[in-house]
């Protein structure tokens, strides 16, 4: 590879992205969705999976079963368990919420007594999280307003005592920005790579590099560099964006998060190659991309659905595209922070190294460097 | 000595055959030229020779021998290729010196004093010095194509291969192109290979080859091909005889006839051979239609017509008249306004200032328009057919746009397609067809609602030489038979004999508008209209 071709090729680019105002797509797209969507999206919560203990065994306790059986937002299972090892399904991820109606529940509302009801629910979702409590709390005072006859007197009588396990803090931006980071950084890089690429074909300048001794290892890197080095940037104002705008933690490794996230838009702008590749028109191109980043990149990031909580298909489908490693990478140096001693980071690192790997080769392999 | 062999080279895309086999043998200091119509595989040669087209056969340059792309590649350093299409190879948003850095960049080029002193003479004879800041998206054409050229010939390049490089040029910067080339070519011993639409070039080159249909039909000197077919040709016959074509005052016949001999020009070839492989044209004829006398005399006339995008006026008060039974060409190279008048006309651009008027009534708002639209007919730069349906139903859509009853349209669309002779292509898709069969059919679905005027924009651009002038023939015929008025753009500025009056158009205003006949008596020694018109565009600097 000679530098200087690079360098040139480098330079064109960046002229024509500032003067044709692409630039303005480049910066202003990726922070844009970032605002609307971390502020905009709330989500319901349906078919929650729910495990009722109840130890009460009375008329009043299955009037509280039967009200949880009855609505479609939970899937309740009762069952007699001890608390501990209740707390273990959470963590197993094979319940979300645990119920445990106390001994006694039916005397301390015959006698008027204040009685509680404790709550667990997987908090890793925040957002799932909350709006469960909120489901809770209505179905167990409905119950009881049932018996009392007026919600005031229902809500004095009984305390829900709601605990989230893993994520105590319970915000919806922590679950949703790291997702959003997730879709946008496979949005935009894709986009600004595949029409880079595709106007040189619309316009015929292609010409240039059909026809002249540069070589397709160079031309590639003159392309690609300039997006690799602009998104680059859009890293650092999403941190920013993320931890000043919309007050998320960071526990983790800086180093990590900047690392993966190269390896992303690596992945992201090969996506915008092999389009650039079966494409001869921006417009096409443009469409083309964005229907194959938003979608998966929506779905499998975990803002709206949970991987783990996914069944079948769906399942295997999120293990396909990329997004769901990196998500994965994200919300770890933000919420948790284990860093690369968690061996599933590690191991999900490796992933997305491989899937920029085999993606940009095989982006290389297609590109041809003559008229089709 | 750079020499290129080209041996048994032949493309094919997908299922298409581009071109036959050709062997060719060249060497430095030549001027080759490839002749004919756009898809008789000219490019396809072009893009074979400069490695960036798979192709069977061999190619030798330089005592390189190669047979794919990859192949190819170690003879690139020494090869300037330029793609067919106005300043395709640059880039809009970049200025002249931008665009001679990044090409000398990329060609790896040492930028010391010599360079300098060579890039400095190309941007003196592009005359270009005083714009090089400009960017290259707000150039004129012929300015833009002259950038391109010297883009191509920074790398001072042992082979040159220019596809259609002064196509849609204006002829002032053609001329200055061809300065370029025989400068660069004398001194630095390249070998040139150059496509051309003009038959008029042929005569700067030191060979020609002449392309149809995917095959060299011949190849030689442009005098040596005009001697081949001299005893073919004669002065236009009266009465038509049998197996000979009689278009444009040429009778040509391939046995002899009772007739006085004409000098032949390299068009002839392209009859003779037509004459060959497929014997006489089919004989055109137009519909019968009854003249309705109550039609004005002036069709249209506009008045200071302008049209402006933005800061760029394509079109500068403009004010041009059309008469019935008057064939007008407006022409111009790409990028003069041609379209954008027609477009202004048709309603398809809002007129910013002038007034237009159209059978005598002031045109205002597309209400008036609405009640012409019935007497308009119009064929568009590129036909616009609809590609997924035969010429019958493309016919019969437009017919029912027209209001025309189902029950004639059947009949008349046999009418049309029998007259004009594309009866055998009726059912076959518009991308199927030659162009010049695709030429005829759109002119149908144009007048079947049968218009006083007929608008047409570029027919003719890079339909073959026989096809070109058959059009010409059915034109001449719709004008005579029906009285209708014609207004017709073109950049082949030779095609202004055809018409009865021209207007000449240059970076959007009117530069010549004159009958044909009084452009000669104007212009005594003018050997025809390039030299007329080449005479306008240096008056109006």
């Amino acid at each position: 590879m000679r530098i200087g071709v690079i360098k040139a090729y480098f330079k064109k680019e960046l002229l024509d992205i500032y003067r044709s105002k692409l630039i303005l797509m480049v910066y202003i797209m990726p922070s844009m969705i970032l605002i609307l969507f971390g502020y905009g999206i709330k989500l319901e919560v349906t078919h929650t999976r729910t495990l009722i203990i109840d130890n009460d065994q009375s008329k009043a306790s299955y009037d509280l079963v039967s009200a949880f059986e009855h609505s479609k937002y939970f899937n309740s299972e009762v069952k007699n368990l001890s608390e501990n090892k209740a707390l273990n399904l959470i963590k197993q991820d094979k319940k979300d919420l645990i119920i445990i109606i106390p001994e006694s529940f039916e005397k301390h509302l015959l006698k008027g007594l204040k009685t509680s009801v404790g709550v667990y629910i997987d908090g890793s979702f925040p957002s799932r999280a909350k709006t469960t409590e909120n489901y809770v709390n209505g179905v167990i005072y409905d119950a009881i307003m049932k018996r009392s006859g007026s919600e005031a007197e229902s809500r004095a009588l009984i305390t829900i005592n709601a605990r989230n396990l893993f994520n105590q803090s319970l915000r919806d931006e922590d679950m949703i920005v790291p997702g959003l980071i997730g879709l946008v950084l496979l949005v935009a890089p894709a986009i600004l790579s595949a029409l880079l690429i595709v106007k040189e074909k619309e316009k015929g300048t292609i010409f240039n590099f059909y026809s002249s001794p540069v070589k397709k290892s160079e031309f590639l890197a003159a392309k690609l560099l300039p997006v690799l080095v602009l998104h680059g940037i859009n890293i650092f104002i999403l941190f920013l964006w993320a931890i000043y705008l919309f007050e998320l933690p960071f526990r983790g490794s800086f180093l990590l998060y900047i690392f993966s996230s190269f390896i992303y838009i690596i992945i992201s702008l090969s996506v915008g190659l092999l389009v650039s590749i079966i494409t001869s028109s921006q417009i096409v191109a443009l469409v083309l991309t964005l229907i194959i980043t938003i979608i998966p990149g929506f779905l499998y990031s975990g803002m709206l659905m949970p991987i783990s909580s996914m069944e079948g298909e769906s399942v295997i489908e999120a293990h396909i595209y990329p997004v769901m490693y990196y998500t994965h990478i994200l919300y770890d140096v933000f919420l948790v922070g284990d860093g690369l001693s968690a061996s599933k980071n590690l191991l999900y690192l490796l992933i997305l190294v491989g899937y920029a790997t085999i993606l940009l080769s095989i982006g290389a392999l297609l590109l041809k460097k003559r008229v089709a | 000595m750079n020499r290129l062999q080209v041996r048994k080279v032949s493309v094919t895309y997908r299922k298409k055959t581009g071109l036959k086999p050709v062997s060719l043998e060249a060497t430095g200091g030549e001027i080759i030229g490839l002749i004919g119509a756009d898809g008789a595989g000219k490019s396809s040669l072009m893009h074979a020779i400069a490695g960036i087209k798979s192709f069977d056969g061999e190619i030798e340059f330089d005592n390189h021998i190669y047979r794919s792309p990859k192949e190819a590649e170690k003879v690139k350093g020494s090869i300037g290729f330029m793609p067919q299409g106005l300043g395709l190879i640059l880039y809009e948003q970049l200025g002249v010196n931008e665009h001679l850095d990044f090409f000398a960049d990329i060609r790896g080029i040492k930028q010391d004093s010599a360079f300098r002193a060579y890039r400095e003479r190309l941007l003196r004879m592009a005359g270009l010095s005083d714009f090089t800041e400009r960017q290259a998206g707000r150039l004129s054409g012929g300015m833009m194509q002259k950038l391109a050229l010297i883009c191509t010939l920074l790398h001072r390049p042992k082979l040159l291969l220019l596809d259609e490089p002064t196509t849609g040029v204006d002829p002032l910067s053609r001329m200055e192109l061809w300065d370029i080339l025989n400068d660069i070519i004398t001194k630095e011993k390249t070998l040139c290979i150059v496509s051309t639409a003009y038959m008029a070039e042929a005569t700067q080159m030191d060979r020609v080859l002449l392309f149809e249909d995917g095959e060299i039909i011949d190849k030689g000197k442009a005098g040596e091909l005009i001697e081949k077919v001299r005893p073919f040709s004669y002065e236009s016959a009266p009465e038509p005889f049998e197996n000979s074509i009689t278009i444009h005052g040429y009778t040509y016949s391939l046995k002899p006839l009772k007739l006085k001999p004409k000098e032949p020009t390299l068009d002839a070839v392209f009859f003779i051979n037509f004459l060959k492989k497929y014997g006489p044209i089919p004989e055109i004829s137009i519909v019968h239609k009854d003249r309705d006398e109550d039609v004005p005399a002036t069709i249209m006339e506009a008045k200071g017509l302008t049209k402006r995008f933005g800061k760029f006026v394509a079109n500068d008060h403009i004010d041009m008249e059309l008469n019935r039974g008057e064939i007008l060409g407006l022409l111009g190279a790409n990028g003069a306004g041609k379209t954008t008048f027609i477009k202004m006309l048709l309603g398809l651009l809002p007129i910013d200032e002038g007034e237009l008027f159209l059978l005598g009534k002031r045109i205002k708002s597309a209400n008036d328009r609405q009640m012409l639209k019935a007497k308009i007919g119009y064929v568009s730069q590129h036909f616009a057919l609809y590609k997924g349906m035969s010429v019958r139903e493309n016919l019969r859509y437009f017919a029912n746009m027209h209001r025309i009853e189902p029950e004639r349209t059947s009949g008349l669309i046999k009418e049309y397609a029998n007259t004009l002779g594309f009866y055998s292509y009726l059912d076959a898709l518009p991308t199927d067809l030659p162009m010049g069969i695709n030429q005829r059919f759109s002119v149908a679905a144009a007048i079947m609602h049968e218009p006083v005027v007929l608008f047409l924009d570029e027919p003719t651009s890079g339909v073959d030489v026989v096809a070109r002038a058959t059009f010409w023939e059915m034109l001449q015929r719709l004008k005579e038979e029906w009285n209708i008025a014609i207004l017709i753009t073109t950049h082949y500025m030779g095609e202004a004999e055809f018409c009865d009056s021209v207007v000449l158009l240059r970076d959007g205003k009117k530069i010549a508008d004159d009958t044909v006949k009084n452009l000669y008596q104007i212009h005594p020694d003018a050997h025809n209209f390039e030299d007329i018109f080449l005479d306008y565009y240096k008056k109006a600097f």
